[in-house]
């Protein structure tokens, strides 16, 4: 019984997450300047974190961390890359 | 211990969610700035102690602390990078 509520729990989490992967995604493709595009897509490398974790806890195991630490490592390089090279261009 | 889970899971996916509303709704690049990149810090952080919580195993409980400190040592870097081009094109409209 517990076990279950845990899961319910895990699968309203995973909805209210994909809700705000829509907005973060409705801002990306609306987004008037470069860098609204920019911070929409650090909210969604976030986002993304977020729901891997919780489907490691899904399905009971622990190897899905290494991806949540390697999606904030290019995450973090994508945005500064990004911004490095709009500057440049400016 | 499953409640103490269960409400960090809820709690981190609300608090995303303000963010990615905040996102949506604001009107100008900086306040969208400021909803994105405080809350999804806090909200990995819960989501990372939930995990770490369920799981309470020696390597995980390494990995959470490596994933907050990077986490939230690099959030900040890259909104200065982002508002710094930001204030670039703007001042350079502003001359032309």
């Amino acid at each position: 019984m517990e076990n279950n509520f845990l899961e319910i729990s895990i699968y309203i989490a995973f909805g209210i997450l994909i809700l705000a992967f829509v907005f973060a995604l409705i801002r990306l493709f609306k987004g008037p300047e470069s860098s609204d595009r920019i911070v929409a897509l650090d909210l969604i490398a976030a986002i993304v974190m977020g729901l891997i974790l919780l489907y490691s806890l899904l399905v009971k195991r622990e190897i899905y961390f290494d991806i949540a630490i390697i999606i904030a490592m290019i995450s973090f390089m994508g945005t500064i890359g990004i911004s490095i090279h709009l500057k440049k261009k400016a | 211990m499953e409640i103490i889970v269960t409400i960090l899971i809820l709690l981190g996916s609300l608090f995303m969610l303000v963010a990615a509303t905040g996102v949506l709704r604001f009107s100008d690049t900086l306040s969208r700035m400021h909803a994105t990149t405080k809350a999804p810090s806090f909200a990995m952080l819960l989501i990372v102690m939930a995990v770490t919580i369920y799981f309470s195993i020696a390597i995980v409980i390494l990995k959470a602390i490596l994933i907050i400190l990077f986490v939230y040592l690099t959030a900040p870097l890259a909104a200065h990078s982002i508002s710094k081009i930001k204030e670039h094109n703007s001042s350079e409209k502003n001359q032309t």
